[in-house]
């Protein structure tokens, strides 16, 4: 049952990455549901099943950008795996802690991303950073925040987190 | 202050560390073989995924139809009657060039210029965007199964709209003529300078490397130079909104504008075979400009 819900949660974020967000972009801004999903996996099944299942976001969403491979699995991976170690060692995540957790990593996945551009000059560097990272990294922080929000108003979410 | 048990045994987390740092020494070691080995299971995932991608596309776009109808109706008078002094103007302009293919037709038959094939295209729908916001780029509902690879040209009958860099079996992904990690040959059509075609990152283009004795200037029209990439020459590119010359600098450079309004754009074409290429014979102009010899 697990598995299925880990295989349709991948082929949906397709469509709403690629098809349905673009419409609720603020300034052409879009959150990374895929970085979102992968920790939100770790922080509760732990940290394995955070990193295949953050491996398996990051390869098909790299299907369908034109950006590298290695850089969508290592990112997404990463988180799957971080939020599984901080998920077991981090006492009550809050929605808060969760959504500042995010943020930072979204921005350290941008600036890394933004790092492995060709051709890029520090004004261009900066303006990438100031227009896509940072709101990027705010915006995926209050998905995530959000998200947890809400589960932990549906279930009890410690137990889930314990179980 | 309350800890969160693990239940996890100890031998999953470090399956999990040696996984992730057997990938990490995989991926900076064996990048070719690692994306190599992941493109043999491309195909059959891209054909899984353009299921519930498809759907969800024609919905967006059944919905969003149904809106533009309703807006559509909004001023509809107004635009009736520029319409038709618009159609009262073509007329014009159509018989004036009839002619002109005409005379052209004669020239061409007296000049023996070789006759060129017409480039092979295929259509295909846009069935969303780049799944980052790092990267200017469209998802096409086509891909290997029909006969797409990658460095294609796509275009739509206004001008270029940017170049095939992946491909699934059944989808495929475009860098848009905005992107700045897109380069394509391009040639100012009046002063018949070339020079190559880049994004910015304001989601314009610009013309760079152009030679310091080019005389152009604003309104001038930018097609592809079909001297390399998967476009044949003549393709509308788009409209010089600025010249930047610096003195000292060897080249100066141009901002345009696209032709094509990238960010609407629903429908394409895939440049299959450039001029020459094709199998099907048409008439031996290129696109726009002069015709070649």
């Amino acid at each position: 049952m697990k598995y299925l819900f880990y295989l349709i949660l991948v082929l949906l974020l397709v469509p709403l990455q690629t098809t349905l967000l673009p419409h609720l972009s603020v300034w052409n801004i879009k959150p990374d549901l895929g970085l979102v999903a992968a920790a939100l996996v770790g922080l509760f099944a732990g940290e394995l099943e955070g990193l295949l299942v953050g491996l398996a976001i990051g390869w098909v969403l790299s299907l369908f950008s034109a950006g590298e491979l290695w850089l969508s699995l290592l990112t997404n991976g990463g988180v799957g795996l971080l939020a599984g170690f901080l998920g077991r060692q981090v006492s009550q995540v809050t929605s808060i802690s969760l959504g500042v957790g995010l943020l930072l990593v979204s921005l350290a996945s941008g600036l890394f991303a933004a790092m492995n551009f060709k051709h890029l000059d520090v004004s261009q560097m900066w303006w990438m950073v100031e227009s896509i990272v940072l709101p990027q990294a705010c915006f995926d922080g209050a998905v995530g925040a959000g998200l947890y929000w809400l589960l932990s108003q549906r279930f009890h979410v410690t137990r889930l987190r314990t179980e | 202050m309350w800890m969160a048990h693990s239940r996890s045994p100890y031998g999953a987390k470090r399956l999990a560390i040696a996984c992730f740092a057997l990938l990490l020494v995989a991926l900076f070691l064996l990048p070719a073989q690692i994306q190599g080995l992941l493109q043999y299971l491309d195909g059959p995932v891209g054909h899984v995924v353009r299921v519930p991608l498809e759907a969800i596309a024609s919905i967006d776009t059944g919905i969003a139809h149904r809106w533009e109808q309703y807006m559509a109706l909004q001023g509809v008078r107004e635009e009736n009657q520029q319409l038709r002094k618009e159609i009262e103007w073509l007329r014009g302009q159509h018989s004036q060039l009839r002619e002109s293919a005409a005379a052209t037709e004669r020239l061409t038959a007296l000049l023996h210029f070789k006759e060129q094939a017409l480039p092979t295209m295929i259509a295909a729908q846009v069935i969303g965007r780049d799944a980052t916001n790092r990267y200017r780029a469209i998802i096409l509902n086509k891909g290997e199964s029909d006969g797409i690879k990658p460095d294609m040209g796509v275009v739509t009958p206004a001008g270029v709209v940017g170049r095939v860099v992946k491909t699934t079996g059944a989808s495929s992904v475009v860098l848009l003529v905005t992107d700045p990690n897109n380069a394509i040959a391009g040639l100012i059509q009046r002063t018949r300078d070339e020079g190559i075609v880049e994004g910015t990152q304001q989601g314009l283009a610009q013309l760079k490397y152009i030679p310091l004795l080019s005389t152009l200037r604003n309104g001038d029209r930018v097609v592809t130079s079909g001297l390399v990439g998967g476009f044949p020459r003549g393709l509308v590119i788009g409209t010089i909104t600025s010249i930047d010359k610096q003195e000292g600098a060897l080249f100066q450079s141009a901002e345009l504008m696209p032709e094509v309004d990238v960010g609407r754009v629903e429908e394409v074409l895939v440049i299959q075979t450039s001029y020459g290429q094709s199998t099907t014979t048409g008439t031996g102009a290129d696109l726009l400009g002069k015709p070649s010899p």
